[in-house]
């Protein structure tokens, strides 16, 4: 482990600024930092098409993956020019980008193009499926299944790659620097979707190189500031600086993830000084960290909220009184005063404010309302029969203790729920045994509701992808909302969504918005942003 | 001597044959092992399809044959979650968790017979008390306890040692120091009632009367009686070389096996668990073969008795 001093924090952080191209080859005095995370990857891979999770954004971006349009992680998460220099746009369903030049892949090789044209293909992205996704869900064949040693697509990749990409139909090389994306319908919401999660680009000559697509996705050569030198799944992943990278030297040699899966190891490692950094701490354990003045704890809400999804073919939850009962069982405030120790809020319902002009604002989560709870239980008809609730064990900061509050105040309305702990996601959403009642998280990869409810609760969103739900008439808005270019038939699409999605026939409800803490140095110079990513570029580094 | 032999080694395949037969039952019926190679996000039909392909639609115990026929063939299965040898991922942990028992049994050896003994030849004395009320204390305190408190005064208060991680010898002395302990403990307490047992015997009393010497009616006749009930002990120790540090490699971030059976667990990576069950329950079965034909070496009246059956 590599002891860092503030004097080295400084000079480096400095050096990393100043330094011409020329002294690269020079004696490398960066400091290698170490960060100690609860997971590291749940998929064990680093393929963004593959860990959509929030433990992936961290160790993702602003490190290793990068897309043509970028989030600026430290300035309200604005969108911002990243490989792209500019954009325009041709039509309602294309658009125009040209490239930054000179962008180096960690494999010495410049981007181009084709690299873009070949990230969004379809032996990268697509497979087989078609671009004229709107509306319905999208069908994966699935024959010819490869095992894991070939270079075969995974099934599950088309379909993520479609939810976020649902008509895209194809990447026109213009020039080399040039490239023209042409959706197979209207859509407002293309520059964000270049900002998402998940549209971030790859070396084409590295993809057709890998042995295997596993092979791949342990290491992929990306265009980020920091490249893969090492990935042990479940222990460790180490990032090394790219020095050609285009935004310049990076400020750090090595960044170390360590996965350590208990908190009060990662807190003992931090104040050890074996890590510099702490992530994924409870908020009850901030106070007594900051107790000792040489750490302190940043972080806050992030564009995620907490949710639970609810299965609407179970025998109980088809009557959607039951549901809306459930919804307004709950005291989410009191939730966030006890156990947030009021460090996040009751968001209002599945959006956030950086919507902008799209907001819904006289919108609210389910009002607290015991009495409706059980007037609407009553009118259902509701015995008391038993509803499931899967859950793992914290995978969110205080998801048991949440859902055990959850369970109490459902039952204080006559609500008979029961906690079933599950080991992980495939179990979570396993269509064998009783279905009922799950945890989830929604985020917003960017500022439309086309990027949460639509990508999460539309024909191709998880819950109707694995069987949970389905709503003729949301489904039908979901379309508007990703292919009308009327603002105001747009927004009245998203309030329908809304009202269809979180009060008349719920599949979800919000519970509180996320928020992540991390522990750190006092003296490192380096500010946590709005979300789980965590910027190391020279920009957030010892200034 | 060589039906004493096949005995032991016909139980040993037998023992196997049960986990192997074991691990194959309780894992299919814990989950489908489809639903854990695919991803969530797939649809039904390849999921289906991935069962024909792998014959997850057979009948179990044709699957069941099919599986024992491949562990004959030293086919352990492929990781559903790395896509590759479950026996190539164990191999890989296996040398960071020898790293950690090997040590901490010859810590558990050096320190918890000797005291064991000391504390029997001096009972009732301060000495005797001491080393029990250690002994109770290390056996009752469970090792992730234990570890915490050594990382909280050594690594964090003193800040000697590492309090996690794999990088160098250094990181590996609180977890064997928190493994060891706790076997010390224990053998520290059986070491004492097996010398007890044995001093009391009429034949130490018939040596000494016959004007043996203490310290060589204790060298002769007492520490190679006393030694069986120990060598049992030990003999459960060395099997659980592979698999005994589960809880301490957790706490201490130490990437053995026992973290990835953790981890395999929880994913249902069938293949990674059985294998590790197999290793483990090969590695107890060996122990106590070897266990068996210690005790005929350490007492002849056994090996006599087994010739004779």
């Amino acid at each position: 482990m590599i002891d860092i001093s503030r004097r080295a924090l400084l000079g480096a952080g400095a050096s990393a600024l100043v330094l011409p191209r020329f002294a690269l080859a020079q004696a490398d005095n960066r400091p290698t930092i170490s960060i100690a995370v609860q997971k590291i990857s749940n998929s064990n891979t680093l393929e963004v098409l593959r860990e959509q999770s929030n433990v992936g954004e961290r160790i993702f971006f602003s490190s290793l993956w990068e897309g043509l349009i970028g989030r600026a992680w430290l300035d309200e998460l604005k969108t911002v020019p990243l490989l792209a220099t500019e954009w325009k746009r041709l039509s309602d369903s294309a658009i125009e980008l040209k490239l930054r030049p000179g962008v180096k892949f960690h494999n010495g090789d410049e981007m181009t193009a084709e690299d873009i044209a070949f990230s969004f293909g379809s032996s990268r992205m697509f497979g087989d499926t078609p671009a004229t996704a709107q509306g319905r869900t999208i069908p994966v064949r699935g024959d010819g299944i490869p095992t894991r040693a070939g270079r075969e697509l995974p099934p599950e990749i088309p379909a993520v790659a479609r939810r976020s990409w649902p008509a895209l139909e194809r990447v026109e090389v213009v020039d080399k620097y040039t490239v023209r994306f042409h959706n197979a319908s209207p859509d407002v919401t293309l520059e964000g979707r270049l900002a998402r999660y998940g549209s971030e680009i790859i070396s084409r000559r590295a993809f057709a190189e890998a042995g295997t697509w596993f092979d791949w996705a342990r290491k992929p050569v990306t265009t980020g500031p920091y490249k893969v030198v090492e990935f042990r799944p479940d222990q460790l992943l180490v990032l090394e600086a790219h020095d050609e990278y285009w935004g310049g030297r990076p400020p750090l040699k090595r960044i170390r993830f360590i996965e350590v899966p208990e908190v009060p190891a990662r807190i003992n490692m931090l104040r050890s000084g074996e890590v510099q950094f702490a992530c994924d701490i409870p908020p009850d354990q901030i106070g007594a960290i900051e107790g000792d003045t040489k750490y302190e704890v940043q972080g806050g809400t992030i564009l995620n909220h907490r949710i639970s999804v609810f299965n609407q073919s179970h025998a109980v939850l088809k009557d959607p009184r039951v549901r809306r009962a459930m919804t307004h069982a709950l005291d989410r405030q009191a939730i966030v005063d006890s156990l947030w120790a009021g460090r996040t809020v009751v968001p209002k319902g599945l959006q956030w404010d950086y919507y902008g002009d799209m907001m819904v604002p006289d919108w609210a989560a389910p009002k607290y309302d015991p009495k409706e709870a059980q007037n609407l239980l009553k009118a259902a008809g509701y015995k008391g029969d038993p509803i499931p609730y899967r859950l793992l064990n914290n995978y969110y900061t205080n998801q048991t203790p949440t859902a055990q509050v959850l369970v109490e105040m459902w039952k204080a309305v006559g609500l008979n729920v029961q906690i079933e702990m599950k080991e992980n996601w495939t179990q979570i959403l396993d269509r064998n045994g009783e279905r009922g009642v799950y945890d989830w998280s929604a985020s917003a990869p960017f500022n439309d509701p086309v990027s949460c409810i639509v990508n999460q609760f539309g024909p191709n969103g998880q819950a109707q992808q694995v069987g949970m739900w389905s709503n003729e008439e949301s489904n039908r808005m979901a379309v508007v909302l990703e292919t009308s270019t009327d603002h105001a038939e747009r927004k009245k699409a998203f309030r329908r969504m809304l009202e269809i999605c979180e009060r008349e026939d719920p599949v979800y409800q919000v519970l509180h918005q996320n928020a992540t803490f991390t522990a750190k140095r006092r003296d490192i110079k380096w500010k946590a942003a709005p979300a789980f990513a965590m910027e190391f570029r020279a920009n957030n580094w010892g200034g | 001597m060589l039906r004493f032999l096949g005995t032991r080694l016909a139980r040993a395949l037998l023992t196997l044959v049960l986990v192997v037969t074991f691990a194959f039952v309780v894992l299919r019926l814990s989950g489908d092992p489809a639903l854990l190679i695919m991803s969530a996000d797939a649809p039904p039909e390849a999921i289906a399809a991935f069962r024909r392909a792998w014959g997850l639609d057979d009948p179990l115990w044709v699957q069941y044959l099919r599986y024992f026929g491949a562990i004959l063939h030293g086919d352990l299965g492929q990781s559903m979650r790395d896509g590759r040898g479950a026996i190539e991922l164990v191999a890989e942990r296996v040398p960071a968790t020898l790293a950690l028992t090997l040590p901490a049994l010859l810590i558990k050896i050096g320190l918890g017979i000797p005291a064991g003994v000391y504390a029997a030849l001096h009972r009732n004395s301060w000495i005797d008390r001491g080393v029990m009320f250690l002994a109770v204390a290390g056996f009752t305190v469970p090792s992730f306890v234990l570890g915490l408190l050594l990382v909280l005064l050594f690594a964090v208060q003193l800040g000697w040692l590492p309090s996690g991680g794999q990088e160098s010898w250094r990181h590996a002395v609180l977890p064997v120091i928190t493994l060891g302990m706790g076997g010390a403990a224990v053998l520290a307490r059986f070491t004492r009632s097996a010398m007890l047992e044995v001093l009391g015997q009429p034949y130490m009393r018939t040596a000494l009367a016959k004007g043996v010497p203490w310290h060589v009616a204790v060298r002769r006749h007492a520490l190679p009686n006393a030694a069986i009930p120990t060598v049992t002990i030990v003999g459960f120790m060395v099997g659980s070389l592979l698999a005994g540090a589960v809880v301490v490699e957790s706490v201490f971030s130490w990437p053995g096996v026992g973290r990835l059976l953790v981890v395999a667990v929880s994913n249902r990576d069938l293949a990674v668990v059985q294998c590790i069950l197999l290793l483990v329950a090969a590695t107890m079965v060996t122990a106590n073969l070897v266990v068996d034909l210690l005790y005929g070496v350490l007492d002849p009246r056994l090996r006599i008795s087994a010739g004779r059956t």
